[in-house]
């Protein structure tokens, strides 16, 4: 049986080189399309690369199976680690242009996507960012999309809700000044806060990898503010909760997106409690084929997915829904049949693309209970 | 010729990347040529791409004459932080480096004029691979004649020993302070053709991790040759493209290649096709004795 | 705020303390500057998180990851260091630099296969956090342990190097090999040996700073590795009551940056003073040796 595979394939492999060697006329009906993913699997940046890496490859595994239904279009999505590099990022995408590839998915950071986005505008290749949050990015181009939500579609919400079930009048900002993401959680609650009448009573921040918050949440706890909102990645997050916890800081908490994570909940365990977080998604979110998703994605890397995660699933499933709707051949047509897509459903939720090739989706607002992410006011 | 263009097509910005990080090996060699370990290449590079890309940015100044001024803040920066660094010995000067490094970054992440951790982006993409090539021409071509100037035989007499340099009148700290300054103006020009090249930068380009990537594209090639550091730039920067076929084994076999240089070819790539010809020459001399 | 702000400053001190002692041995004996320490520190905090998974307790998991520590240092030093020195590689500290960090690379992408990119922490319950109170201060026994096990190590280490015979040797070696060997030390024996401490010193540091912070990650070396310069050179480099001293200051002067200044610019404050301190008093300040040329 395994022999007759191999023939098979050998036949198939023999017959496509033949086809392409003798003009390509007969094989063009339906080519594969050729995606190139690019994710920061290691580095610095590691933790988050490797879901989206996963949860891609667990995507292009249901592509092939048709559970993410693309038409009937065979889809080969190459998944490259930049491993945190910029560089690498720019070579992978440059050379994935001339293996004649039709949408490249990622990179990683909005820091790389503001390096080599403009790289893919200019041949003409369409980009769809799944975890940039950072403002412009879709604007580097005509064929640049996300499916990230970026705070500013998040936070107002957040704080209406906060101010609601907490009457919250005073608010500290805690967040990482050397990291964009977390630098997005300060700008855009600075902003905000002062908007819904909150005041910031006191704004501290600290460096990626430091491990002792203490000096600051002691100031934090002088300042008496009603709610701590913290700006940080879920290492960093996960200390802040434990040790405000140690030195008495009892305001109510609200984290950013980087708080949406299992992760956090794991390693502060009983400190994360009561945390209120604005995310894309979440575990428990009762959106189209998530309890399928958490449960392959969890049986498949024996650990539960995150938003990263969440994020580059569904970034595949908008893709293919593209495909299945318009049949693109091409680069071109792929940045067509993302424009042209109109609504679709993802493991985020209803989604589709704004006219600006922003997600036009709506956030979760979930509180972290016993040890889960459950809707907030439930 | 057709195949040379496709070739250039799928690999341009990794020929550009081979050529900036060459330029920024060039400015290390400089200090290491005189025999100290300085590790502010990046923070340099970083000051003059800041300096650039801002004027690039509010006065639409051409890439020649921004990139002039940033090599010149970083040199002038270079100059204040060298006067009193240029005196600490070894390791001391690489750690006092260091600290200068990390200070430039934490200022970098909190004026509002760099953007912060939000970086600059939209930075006028103004470099291109003959730009990048043809100043490393005139770079490779100036330490070439340097070596046969009084500057060079000094650097290199300080490098030797720095008594015996004293001994002939050569002033260590002077050849120890302007190669420092010289050698954050080239960073700087290497850090300005970045910013041009990528469209963006943040504090994140200019951290300690470039500076090692920079010291080891010198150690690599060989630390105290220019021609070495460019190859050694040319090598590191190709090495992950090349091994990106053995994926999660890619790392543990980047370290063991640097490791095994350092170990079996001290004095880099470069040396040892240098070693090798002072080895024949010795062998013959040898030889010439015998007879 | 003062006491709870002096609490705070006096235990980070207390973790700085830990990570400088062995990094500043190998700094005193050798001149080099060691990038894999951080590796190792890291490495050995996952060995004993892995092994209270498999149900071993701490204080055991401790002893065997610190042994680990101590047999991987003298690995470090016999594949990255001890060929250089064969050769008597001289280019000042270059070459021993670069080969400590691929070493260092080489570590991190194994510990990376084997565990993953993920921060973990240590299963509830197996590991000392209860919170303690003095005066308005609050802390927890984890880093009151931090706090006692750096200071007796400093001791322990200090007495190792005044009054054993190995303790000679190792200073002999470091103010002169060729000196040393004349004397009948037997070189590469005492610098493996220092390297075993010193590893073990690291491991130790490792182990307990992850379990004081409930993190253990591939990252958790890299930033403690450039603040750990800053306290050798405070402290004074080689000199072991020195890098004590100069964590506590360190630490204190941190917090307190936070405290009363701008905590944007406390890192900035740590490396000036370092930089400070090379420039007006290069020896710090319990060191000896000079750091500027004759």
């Amino acid at each position: 049986m395994r022999n007759m595979t191999r023939v098979l394939i050998a036949a198939a492999a023999l017959g496509g080189t033949l086809a392409a060697a003798t003009g390509a006329g007969l094989a063009a009906s339906h080519p594969d399309l050729k995606w190139t993913a690019i994710f920061d699997a290691t580095g610095p940046a590691g933790a988050y690369g490797t879901s989206q890496k996963n949860a891609t490859e667990l995507a292009q595994a249901d592509i092939d199976a048709g559970k993410i239904d693309a038409g009937g279009q065979k889809i080969s999505i190459d998944v490259q680690d930049s491993a945190t590099s910029p560089a690498q990022v720019i070579n992978i995408m440059q050379s994935a242009f001339g293996s004649g590839t039709s949408l490249i998915i990622g990179p990683t950071l909005s820091s790389e996507a503001f390096k080599s986005d403009p790289l893919a505008v200019k041949a003409n290749i369409s980009v769809l960012g799944v975890s940039n949050t950072a403002s412009g990015i879709p604007a580097m181009g005509p064929c640049v999309f996300r499916n990230s939500l970026s705070e500013a579609q998040i936070v107002p919400d957040v704080i209406e809700a906060a101010k609601k079930a907490w009457h919250v009048k005073t608010a500290a900002i805690i967040y990482g000044d050397d990291d964009q993401f977390t630098k997005a959680d300060y700008t855009i609650f600075n902003a905000e806060l002062p908007k819904a009448g909150v005041k910031v009573v006191d704004v501290e921040t600290f460096h990626k990898g430091d491990v002792d918050f203490k000096a600051q949440l002691t100031k934090i706890k002088e300042a008496k503010p009603d709610v701590v909102v913290y700006g940080a990645l879920y290492a960093e997050g996960a200390k802040l909760l434990a040790q405000a916890r140690q030195v008495g800081l009892n305001a109510h908490e609200i984290g950013g997106n980087g708080f949406n994570s299992p992760q956090i909940i794991a390693l502060a365990g009983k400190a994360a409690q009561g945390v209120i977080v604005g995310a894309a998604w979440y575990s428990g979110a009762e959106t189209n084929g998530n309890a399928a998703f958490v449960k392959n994605y969890t049986a498949k890397y024996a650990k539960s997915p995150d938003q990263f995660a969440a994020q580059a699933y569904a970034g595949a499933q908008i893709a293919a829904a593209a495909v299945k709707k318009s049949h693109p051949s091409d680069a071109a047509g792929m940045c067509s049949a993302l424009k042209e897509l109109g609504s679709v459903q993802t493991v985020i939720g209803p989604f589709k693309f704004a006219s600006t090739r922003d997600a036009d989706a709506h956030g979760f607002i979930v509180q972290i209970k016993n040890g889960t992410f459950a809707k907030f006011g439930d | 010729m057709e195949w040379l263009v496709h070739f250039y097509a799928l690999h341009s910005k990794l020929i550009d990347q081979i050529g900036i990080n060459a330029i920024f090996a060039l400015s290390l060699s400089l200090t290491l040529q005189a025999g100290h370990l300085a590790l502010a290449n990046a923070a340099f590079g970083g000051i003059a791409a800041y300096v650039a890309s801002l004027l690039s940015l509010s006065r639409g100044w051409p890439l020649s004459v921004t990139t002039l001024i940033g090599a010149a803040a970083a040199a002038a920066v270079g100059a204040v932080i060298g006067l009193p660094v240029t005196r600490l010995r070894g390791v001391f000067l690489a750690i006092a480096t260091i600290g200068f490094g990390e200070i430039a970054l934490i200022v970098e992440n909190n004026l509002s004029i760099t953007g912060g951790a939000e970086g600059l982006s939209q930075i006028p993409n103004e470099t291109t691979t003959w730009k990048i090539y043809l100043v490393l021409a005139i770079l490779a071509f100036f330490f070439w004649r340097l070596r046969r100037t009084r500057a060079g035989w000094a650097i290199a007499a300080v490098r030797e020993d720095e008594y015996a340099a004293a001994s002939f009148g050569i002033d260590p700290a002077r050849v120890k302070f302007w190669t420092f300054v010289g050698s954050a103006a080239i960073a700087g020009i290497a850090g300005s053709l970045y910013a041009h090249e990528n469209f963006f930068i943040s504090p994140g380009d200019w951290g300690f991790s470039r500076m090692i990537d920079i010291l080891v594209y010198c150690v690599i090639g060989g630390a105290a040759s220019p021609w070495g550091a460019m190859l050694g730039a040319a090598i590191i920067s190709l090495l992950p493209e090349v091994f990106r076929f053995l994926h999660d084994y890619r790392d543990i076999v980047n370290g063991i290649v640097l490791l095994a240089v350092v170990i079996f070819a001290p004095q880099g790539i470069a040396g040892l096709w240098s070693r090798d010809q002072r080895g024949r020459k010795a062998a013959a001399a040898a030889e010439g004795q015998s007879r | 705020m003062f006491d709870q702000q002096l609490a705070n400053g006096i235990f980070l001190g207390a973790v700085y303390a830990l990570f400088a002692v062995g990094y500043t041995l190998i700094f005193g004996v050798l001149d080099i500057l060691n990038l894999a320490h951080s590796a190792i520190f890291m490495a050995s905090s996952f060995v004993a998180l892995a092994l209270v998974r498999h149900g071993m307790p701490f204080w055991a998991a401790f002893l065997v990851a610190t042994a680990f520590g101590g047999a991987l240092s003298v690995v470090l030093d016999r594949v990255a260091f001890a060929p250089l020195r064969a050769r008597g590689v001289g280019g000042g500290a270059l070459g021993p630099l670069i080969s400590s960090i691929a070493f260092g690379i080489i570590v991190v992408s194994v510990v990376r296969g084997i565990f993953g990119p993920d921060e973990v922490g240590y299963p509830t319950g197996a590991v000392l956090s209860a919170n303690l109170h003095l005066g308005h201060a609050t802390f927890t026994a984890i880093d009151l342990s931090v706090l006692v096990i750096s200071l007796v190590m400093m001791i322990l280490l200090s007495m190792l190097l005044k009054v054993t015979p190995l303790g000679r040797a190792i200073r002999a070696v470091a103010e002169n090999t060729k000196a040393a060997s004349l004397l009948g030390i037997d070189v590469e024996r005492t610098i493996g040996l220092t390297f075993l401490i010193a590893g073990a010193l690291g491991a130790a540091a490792g182990i307990l700073i992850g379990a004081q912070f409930n993190a253990v990650g591939i990252l958790m070396g890299q930033r403690i590795e450039l603040k750990g310069l800053a306290v050798i050179i405070l402290g004074g480099m080689g000199s072991i009551p020195g890098a004590v001293l100069g964590g506590f200051l360190l630490g204190l002067l941190e917090v307190f940056s936070v405290a009363y200044l701008s905590s944007s610019y406390r890192d900035a404050i740590a490396f000036a003073v370092m930089f400070l301190i090379l420039i007006v008093r290069p020896a710090g300040l319990l060191g000896k040796r000079a750091a500027r040329t004759a």
